[in-house]
């Protein structure tokens, strides 16, 4: 008989796995979900797990629609053995290959923090919104269409016309990968929060941001833009 | 290296946008009324490193677009037809007085700023007044200084009505008896006709005459007694000449 490491199949497992006690602690969760729990509360998937719940010992499959940022879900399973433990384990919607053709021309090595930075210096010519930036100024240059990105930029920052405060976040995000044309990228995240927004130029900004490979996640009073850390 | 000189804190900002961006591949347009200094900057800006192109002429825009991934386009509210060209995968650095297609505008360009007007920018008003009265009295060799605090500023047509309107106040602030003379008589000679000549043109003494004199001495009675007429002649020739007391 072999000694089987379920743990370690189950730590690899890009759907997230999490295991609660009765009392909504967690006592697992592998490393899908540690990254889920950046985008959705602990309170919120122990109230789901309890609400999917089946009715006795065993484990209820639900297809359901379920979306945390950038995470899409299509069903969930939750499960218990004795009345001590309960799992639930979340099924990532598969994702539409992005096999398109990057323009190497049109890609280059690029200070992210420069563009940035004249997108905001035009948007406060216009508006004088309290507009505060968290950069990481070590982010390494990387390949962006610049014309495009600039473009997006300057539609997603005038979303934002109407706000009292802005907080423009650029980071990167650790342990997330966005895969392209088979390879694997970085992701770093432009956040961008406030007290409201304008929801007209959504549509125009997604086009936009799928041009350059970017995911954008549009929430009420935010917008997310996720960018491949494109080096070579 | 042409230079640009503005104390407007917009165009503080225009400029730092563009220097950010000059040596990425990225499209700005500015746009603004015509002698607000758009072409001024972007020579400033650009001049040594991007050919230019005016819209103006639209065989010669087609040729540089063939020719040339980065490159200067004035006078872009000419192009009545953005689909007509390739702007495509090109750096373009634009100015224009107008928008006429918001949409290829917002397609085109990923910067695009406003010039503010010369009314806008109090500043420079200023600043652009004390600039071309120097310039002018260079220009035009007057020696003593002249003040313009009476000019009433002409900025209808931004820095191209002002310069306009503090050369001309320089000449009239300077001119001499002789020279007055003069040019009426150019005036006169290339007028002159029709059988009330004399009546007609006395209007060009009296008027002013009567203006300055009532600016001076504030009274009808005085200004009689100085010029040494009648007040109610006076009174007769304000009314005629449609002088406001």
């Amino acid at each position: 008989m072999y000694d089987i490491n379920f743990q370690f199949f189950i730590d690899s497992d890009t759907n997230p796995f999490i295991l609660f006690d009765s009392s909504g602690k967690i006592i697992y969760l592998n490393n899908s979900a540690e990254i889920l729990f950046g985008y959705v509360s602990k309170a919120e998937l122990y109230d789901m797990t309890l609400r999917y719940a089946p009715a006795t010992f065993g484990s209820k499959h639900t297809i359901l629609t379920l979306n945390y940022d950038s995470f899409s879900f299509y069903a969930i399973d939750v499960g218990y053995e004795s009345e001590e433990q309960i799992y639930i384990r979340l099924y990532n919607k598969p994702r539409i290959k992005q096999n398109i053709k990057i323009d190497k021309n049109k890609f280059v090595l690029t200070d992210i923090n420069i563009l940035l930075e004249a997108n905001i210096t035009l948007f406060k010519i216009k508006n004088s919104n309290n507009l505060k930036l968290m950069t990481d100024p070590d982010i390494p240059k990387f390949k962006i269409e610049q014309n495009n990105f600039s473009k997006l930029l300057r539609k997603t920052l005038n979303s934002f016309t109407t706000s009292s405060y802005i907080d423009i976040t650029l980071k990167l995000l650790i342990g997330e990968h966005i895969i392209i044309n088979e390879k694997r990228y970085s992701i770093v995240q432009l956040s961008i929060l406030s007290d409201r927004r304008d929801e007209i130029k959504d549509s125009e900004i997604s086009t936009l941001a799928k041009e350059s490979f970017i995911t954008s996640i549009f929430k009420n009073n935010s917008i997310i833009l996720e960018i491949p850390l494109l080096i070579d | 290296m042409y230079n640009f000189i503005t104390k407007s804190p917009t165009i503080h900002e225009i400029i730092k946008g563009l220097e950010l961006t000059k040596e990425l591949f990225v499209s700005s347009i500015i746009i603004g009324e015509a002698h607000t200094g758009k072409k001024g900057l972007i020579n400033h800006l650009f001049s040594s490193s991007l050919p230019r192109v005016s819209a103006y002429n639209q065989t010669e825009l087609e040729d540089f677009l063939n020719h040339y991934d980065e490159l200067i386009i004035t006078d872009f509210e000419q192009i009545t037809n953005t689909h007509q060209y390739n702007f495509n995968n090109k750096k373009i650095i634009a100015t224009a007085n107008y928008i006429t297609n918001q949409n290829s505008i917002d397609d085109i360009f990923a910067f695009i700023y406003n010039m503010p007007s010369l009314k806008e920018r109090e500043e420079d008003i200023e600043y652009l007044s004390q600039l071309f009265l120097k310039e002018a009295s260079s220009t035009l060799m007057v020696e003593k200084d002249v003040d313009i605090s009476d000019l009433k500023l002409d900025l209808s047509q931004n820095t191209k009505s002002l310069k306009k309107s503090i050369y001309r106040y320089v000449v009239i602030k300077s001119i001499q008896e002789e020279e007055i003379r003069e040019s009426i008589y150019h005036f006169l000679y290339k007028n002159m006709g029709g059988n009330n000549a004399y009546k007609e043109y006395l209007e060009l003494y009296e008027k002013p005459i009567i203006e300055a004199g009532l600016k001076k001495y504030h009274s009808q009675l005085k200004l009689s007694s100085i010029l040494g007429i009648n007040r109610n002649t006076l009174r007769k020739k304000i009314l005629e000449h449609k002088i406001d007391v």
